[in-house]
């Protein structure tokens, strides 16, 4: 394995991977063969998806997180990610992603909370003098509503750490996901719009943008990336996990949440 | 980050003990000791205590003034060790380790099994990956802290795991336990009759690393891939590591790679001489290839020449022409982007047979079949279009039935049908029989365009070269680009005529390159 040039002036180089629109599919494929296949540390900020997309957690069940009629009815994209969480998103989503090598920072453990407080340290700088920005267990908030959610994916060697914050929504969008089982304790089981805030209220977008990438300049030290260059494979046996989900696969969740509703409204009955 | 376990088996020492027990901030000078014992009598234990705190370590009555009588036992074993994030079980050295879920950080109680990597029986080396486990919304890859092998497997991917829980459990090899305190080692290896790793006499050349060569799991993989014994390398890395490059230059040298450059320069004559044996080795190997082979003909192959053999009774002739795809490919890229559906590949044949289809309708005389002995024509209702594949097993020429029927959608969907079973080899009777016209898209392989042979009992075939961007002229002879795709009509003369296909070819081209003309006949 070759070592990278990776320190300069004492901070590690990271490569920065600016992208407007990028549909989300080929933003998580682009995240994962740079996670496996690279030796660099990288930045990838893309202003906006394509088209609202679902996106759900490796090990998520559709039955549990998403109303599948509406989603099903409106042919809404869901895709299962590489990593966790879930989330709705379309132009009005901003994501920012860093995939690094563990010994970029050797004092940085590679364990989930570090890392997510380390990411924290970015935006706490972003956010200066703009809002009450702090990191609730996995959420980033302004006050107590969630703007930005994260998940992560450790390897070996590296780690990648992914925010999709909510510049804006649509109300309508947040009907398509169910209030989740497992939720942050301090959601204390609000709804999507009394839990979730929007970013355009506090700050502009490109400020947000440009601010972003001072922060990531004051811990690394940025090298701009064409996008042509980083579609290129780096590894072309490399296969991405992360995928679109079928209709029918979508309809079977339906079918499966149903029928074990019937069981136990069965065994209720007999019982 | 790899965490140390150290592991103290020594037993304590006095004082190392007292220190740690005794509450007090100052150890107990001669006068506490004296006041103690004239103090109640409940304290008269203390002098009894004391041989005892030398004799039994197990317990010890701690003594603290205010509280008469009262006294506070502190159990302890003999055994000390500080854990770090890596929390172990028993001495793992050649025996059964339970490997625990760890190496996921503060703060996290238990994961979500995702998926394992190896299986009860996998070799497994240091660092290599066993499974990913969830948390919240991180997913982490956990990595083995041993080289050994896997015995049992405790969960299945969907478990619920708590932090410290077994994951596995594994037989670890006897020379992984370079973390283990040197003490313990020396005494176990001394009992252990079964080290024949341990060869004080060893050649100088090998490294401390008792029993195996120093080399990373990816250069012992690629040894093994050759069938290379790495014990017998001499490693040139750092530290005497063996690195790719010897296993490569060991592997040549005993001839396991054969050399593809034939230098005889510089070569000696040993070398040459070995070189040749190869080389005779070689030759004989490929002389058996210039062997004839017969190959009977079977399943599609035998049905092709009989349907060829009929098309050669047909007098064929060929209409080619230029069709503009512009609008075409721009379509296809317009029903991909608002596909929802993975299972759908949008391509450019549904929208070339659904415009087949329509320009049938206005001459079908080329949905037809010619029957010779009664010298009559019949013209078909259904155009049941066939589509020419080529599969690993032949060329087979499934048809869709009643494609006048069909939105392009249920053509989409019917054509994919179509070739997964084809690939398969799968095709029903059905599917292949009934045709009325073929459509041969042999630019999907190559070529600009062919000259087909007509699929009897039809009287027609279309063949569909590649798209290509070429450049064209406009009115004011500027040059611009256009996609253009060559076609080529091959016919049954005895049923058609030229007029007849240009005809035909004219307006099937028009619903190509002016797609919106097919909703005027939208129903």
């Amino acid at each position: 394995m070759a070592v990278p040039q990776t320190r300069s002036m004492g901070l590690p180089l990271i490569n920065l991977l600016r992208l407007k629109g990028a549909p989300i599919l080929q933003q998580l494929h682009l995240e994962e063969r740079l996670l496996r296949t690279s030796y660099d540390n990288w930045c990838i900020i893309n202003d906006g998806t394509t088209k609202r997309t679902v996106v759900m957690g490796v090990s998520g069940k559709a039955e549990e997180l998403l109303e599948i009629d509406s989603v099903l009815r409106d042919e809404i994209p869901v895709i299962r990610r590489f990593t966790g969480g879930t989330v709705i998103v379309d132009q009005g989503t901003i994501f920012v992603t860093f995939v690094c090598n563990k010994d970029a920072f050797p004092d940085l453990q590679s364990y989930p909370q570090p890392i997510m407080s380390w990411s924290s340290l970015i935006y706490k700088k972003v956010f200066q003098g703009i809002g009450d920005f702090s990191l609730r267990e996995n959420d980033y908030v302004l006050g107590n509503r969630k703007f930005g959610g994260n998940a992560q994916s450790i390897t070996k060697t590296r780690w990648v750490h992914h925010t999709s914050f909510l510049w804006d929504y649509e109300v309508s969008n947040m009907g398509y996901l169910k209030l989740p089982k497992r939720a942050p304790d301090y959601r204390q089981a609000r709804d999507h719009l009394d839990f979730i805030c929007r970013m355009k209220d506090h700050i502009p977008r490109s400020n947000f943008i440009e601010r972003t990438i001072d922060a990531v300049g004051s811990h690394f030290v940025l090298r701009s990336v064409d996008p042509e260059a980083s579609q290129s494979p780096l590894s072309s046996k490399f296969e991405p996990s992360s995928r679109l989900l079928k209709r029918e696969e979508l309809e079977e969740a339906i079918f499966n949440s149903r029928s074990r509703g019937a069981c136990a409204a069965s065994a209720s009955q007999a019982s | 980050m790899i965490c140390r376990r150290i592991c103290r088996r020594n037993p304590w020492s006095f004082s190392h003990w007292w220190r740690s027990v005794y509450p007090a901030t100052t150890p107990p000078s001669a006068a506490a000791w004296a006041d103690a014992r004239r103090a109640s009598s409940g304290l008269g234990f203390l002098a009894r205590a004391q041989p005892n705190i030398f004799v039994n370590r197990r317990t010890f009555s701690l003594f603290q003034s205010h509280h008469e009588g009262d006294s506070l036992s502190i159990q302890f074993g003999t055994r000390g060790c500080n854990f770090t994030t890596h929390a172990l079980g028993d001495s793992p050295i050649g025996g059964v380790v339970d490997v625990p879920l760890a190496q996921t950080g503060e703060g996290i109680a238990e994961c979500e099994l995702l998926k394992w990597f190896v299986q009860e029986g996998d070799q497994v080396e240091e660092f290599q990956p066993l499974c990913e486990v969830q948390s919240d919304k991180a997913t982490i890859e956990i990595t083995s802290r041993y080289r050994g092998k896997v015995s049992k497997v405790l969960h299945i991917p969907g478990d619920i795991v708590k932090v410290g829980e077994t994951l596995l459990k594994m037989v670890v090899d006897e020379n992984a336990v370079s973390d283990q305190c040197s003490e313990t080692l020396e005494v176990i290896k001394v009992h252990d009759s079964n080290t024949s790793e341990v060869d004080v006499t060893d050649s100088g050349p090998k490294k401390a690393k008792i029993g195996g060569a120093l080399s990373t799991p990816a250069v012992r993989n690629f040894a093994k891939q050759l069938g290379v014994n790495i014990e017998d390398l001499h490693g040139s890395g750092k530290e005497g590591r063996v690195l790719k490059e010897d296993v490569l230059n060991y592997a040549a040298r005993e001839g396991i790679l054969k050399e593809s450059s034939v230098s005889s320069d510089d070569s000696s004559a040993d070398e040459y001489l070995e070189r040749d044996q190869k080389l005779t080795e070689v030759a004989s190997t490929y002389g058996r290839e210039y062997d004839d082979r017969t190959v009977p003909l079977r399943g599609f192959q035998r049905a092709m020449v009989k349907s060829m053999t009929l098309a050669a009774k047909i007098p064929h002739f060929h209409y080619v022409d230029e069709i503009n795809c512009d609008a075409l490919v721009q379509l296809k890229a317009s029903f991909q982007d608002e596909n929802s559906d993975p299972g759908v590949k949008h391509t450019f044949l549904p929208v070339l047979i659904k415009s087949l289809s329509m320009a049938l309708s206005k001459y079908p005389l080329l949905n037809s079949c010619f029957n010779e002995e009664l010298q009559e024509v019949t013209l078909k209702g259904p155009h049941n279009i066939g589509i020419a594949m080529a599969t690993p097993h032949g060329l087979v020429v499934p048809n869709i039935k009643k494609v006048q029927c069909l939105s392009i959608l249920e053509i989409t969907k019917e054509l994919s049908r179509l070739q997964q079973l084809a690939s398969a080899n799968k095709l029903s009777s059905d599917d292949i029989t009934g045709g009325t016209i073929t459509l041969s898209n042999i630019g999907a392989i190559g070529g600009k365009f062919g000259s087909p042979l007509i699929n009897v009992p039809e009287v027609s075939i279309i063949a569909i070269g590649r798209i290509q961007k070429i450049p064209q002229f406009d009115e004011d002879g500027n040059v611009y680009p256009a996609s253009i795709v060559t076609v080529n009509i091959g016919a049954d003369h005895r049923v058609l005529d030229g007029a007849t296909v240009a005809m035909f070819c004219n307006e099937w081209k028009l619903f190509i390159e002016k797609p919106e003309l097919l909703m005027l006949h939208m129903k």
